[in-house]
């Protein structure tokens, strides 16, 4: 039996262009460039490296406009066999929840799935919320902020970089593995592959297809909305120089302020 | 499919009341993120008059049950079971997913730590609720009792806000070292509220074969950090940081690059992918103030600079700025430190 492994990914403006509308305060999307988000790229290796073992089929998949084909592309000319982009114009303005029941639903109706894999997050809405949610609509496990995953035997076993330590987790399948940014180091496209993958195309479905009512998904089916965004003004601070000879001068006054204390060495 | 149903509004958002925070714990103890949790929870929950309700699961949580009346918490709802031990997903989700049916809460904070945002999202679609992940502020509207969830976006320049008009509950998870700890009350009067709970075998099946602890410095706990970045030149640098740390009850923290270069270890890293620390004392000692750096200190009440550069991008977030070499103005600021602890104030407060 083929293991059938899933990836989500996901396309995002690239973080150094990052060009914000002064007017609407909105990103403004025509003069950013988009690229895969990272941790993703580094979930398809996770991927492809179950697959150069045991020849697993890779298929990813993404919800969003129909220029994240590129991404889509990309993925295959790294080593995935088949792409699949959740692509509708009712699925825009999705918060976490329509996001999740929309992938949820592209997996389902490819059918079966072993492994889903997902990066940690993406570098656009840092929320890492969709993999998980993605799990529970599908009931199935999960570890989240893998690295070092290893297929045996029915079984993924990985590390979770948890903040006081690492954990060692073994989960049989089907389970969702998210995985850390920087966990691996992708491997590159071949031009071989890009140009096989050009020539194919990519297989853009809808709402109709994927068995989704319009109202379900994107902004009429968030339970969230964003009522506004404001530019994060920073405390103002003076900024007073202070000369090395006058040093005696400022820890008389950090102790005067009471911002050291002396009770307190 | 089973599982594939979009979110339906909460036919009566009035049947929802009070406020439920997720007590995460590490080895027993309430992690400093749930305290943080507790906090912001009875504020908001004192504002419109209503309860906060403490979640809790674990092995044996009568200490923590106690530590989280402690802080003021009404109730604390817990589950107890051998299996609960230590946290995996679906015991955990669905045990707290089944208490969120059964009480109805209007609002639900959790803890954006990594198990928090494991959790965090798997209940939000169990209760098909609306939630706003890694908040910075979190108020509540007194009229309507919408919770306001404020996030940071775009690199950190804007925050977004945003509400959760027709779901309950209104769920957000909350970044660590943002929100304080309160104060201890004085006669606890907390409604403990502990179940033993059945676990379905079938939520059991991930094993957790070990957990590797790394012995970590919490910065988030300290009055004053001293930090080091590239401008140290070298790894003896953070030598004078730490006498200097040492002189005035403190700890040393560092940049991203300093600890990538192996100079210090990752634990005194501050910064978005570091610890944020919010200390009464910062002092960053050849440290650029790149914006990655900046986040995980700039609510610091106090900071002091020492930079070469009187042109350098830390300036506009310091209250004093020593524009000097590090190595001439660090052991200057230990001898006036050390001669003040000498003088006749000093003894006199001891
Ligand atoms: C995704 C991502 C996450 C990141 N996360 C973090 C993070 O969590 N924390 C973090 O810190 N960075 C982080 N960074 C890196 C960040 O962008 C900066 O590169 C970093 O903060 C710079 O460190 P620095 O100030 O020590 O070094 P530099 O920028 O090289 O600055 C050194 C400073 O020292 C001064 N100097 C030199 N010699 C002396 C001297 N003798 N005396 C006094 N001053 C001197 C110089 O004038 C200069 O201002 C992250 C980057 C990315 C892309």
């Amino acid at each position: 039996m083929t293991l059938e492994i899933i990836v989500m990914v996901k396309q995002v403006p690239d973080k150094q262009e990052v060009v914000i509308d002064p007017v609407t305060m909105n990103l403004n999307r025509s003069l950013t460039r988009n690229v895969t988000n990272s941790a993703d790229e580094n979930a398809l290796e996770a991927a492809l490296r179950i697959k150069d073992k045991t020849g697993a089929n890779v298929t990813v998949v993404s919800m969003g406009p129909p220029q994240a084909e590129t991404t889509m592309i990309e993925c295959l000319a790294r080593g995935a066999d088949r792409a699949i982009l959740a692509s509708d114009r009712f699925f825009g303005g999705a918060d976490t929840y329509p996001t999740g029941l929309t992938i949820a639903a592209t997996i389902s109706k490819i059918g079966k799935f072993d492994i889903i894999f997902a990066g940690e997050e993406s570098s656009d809405s840092s929320t890492g919320h969709v993999g998980p949610g993605v799990a529970e609509f599908l009931d199935i496990d999960q570890i989240t902020y893998a690295s070092n995953v290893e297929y045996e035997d029915g079984h993924v076993i990985a590390d979770r970089e948890l903040e006081g330590g690492t954990e060692i987790v073994k989960v049989p399948l089907p389970v969702l593995v998210t995985v850390l940014l920087n966990s691996n180091t992708p491997r590159m496209q071949t031009l071989r592959r890009k140009i096989d993958a050009t020539r194919k195309g990519i297989e853009m479905w809808d709402h109709d297809k994927i068995g989704l009512q319009p109202e379900w998904v994107g902004v009429r089916g968030s339970p969230t909305i964003v009522r506004k965004m404001n530019p994060i003004r920073e405390k103002e601070r003076a900024a007073k120089k202070i000369e090395v000879r006058n040093i005696k001068e400022l820890v008389d006054e950090l102790y005067e302020k009471n911002i050291l204390k002396l009770e307190e060495e | 499919m089973a599982g594939i149903k979009f979110a339906t509004p909460a036919a009566k958002p009035d049947e929802y009341r009070n406020v439920f925070v997720f007590l995460e714990t590490r080895e027993d103890k309430l992690i400093k993120p749930a305290l943080e949790m507790i906090g912001v929870g009875k504020k908001i929950a004192d504002k419109v008059g209503e309860k906060l309700y403490c979640v809790l699961l674990g092995k044996d949580i009568k200490k923590e049950a106690d530590e989280a009346a402690s802080y003021g918490c009404d109730v604390i709802l817990g589950a107890e079971s051998p299996d609960l031990g230590t946290y995996r997903t679906l015991p955990y989700s669905r045990i707290i997913s089944d208490f969120v049916k059964e009480e109805k809460p209007n609002i639900f904070l959790i803890p954006a730590t990594r198990n928090g945002r494991d959790l965090a999202s798997r209940i939000a679609v169990s209760c098909e609720a609306g939630v706003t992940a890694d908040c910075t502020e979190l108020d509540i509207e007194q009229d309507t009792r919408i919770l306001s969830a404020n996030r940071p976006t775009y690199g950190e320049s804007m925050l977004a806000e945003i509400l959760c008009k027709k779901h309950r509950p209104q769920m957000a998870t909350a970044r660590p070292g943002i929100f304080p700890v309160p104060e201890k009350v004085k006669s606890p009067k907390g409604e403990i509220r502990i179940k033993k709970a059945n676990i379905d075998p079938s939520l059991l099946k991930k094993e957790v074969l070990e957990f590797r602890k790394k012995n970590t410095v919490d910065l988030t706990d300290s009055k004053v950090v001293v930090s080091g970045g590239m401008g140290l030149g070298k790894p003896e640098g953070f030598g004078i940081l730490k006498e200097l740390a040492g002189e005035i009850g403190g700890v040393v923290g560092s940049s991203r690059p300093a600890v990538d270069m192996g100079w210090i270890t990752r634990d005194h890293q501050v910064g978005q992918t570091g610890q944020t620390v919010r200390p009464r004392l910062y002092i960053a000692a050849g440290i650029s103030g790149k914006i990655q750096h900046i986040m995980g200190m700039k609510n610091s009440e106090t900071i002091l600079s020492i930079n070469t550069d009187p042109g350098a991008e830390i300036l506009k977030y310091s209250d004093y700025v020593i524009n000097a070499d590090l190595y001439e103005a660090i052991p200057a600021l230990i001898n006036s430190i050390r001669e003040k602890k000498k003088s006749p104030a000093a003894a006199a407060k001891k």
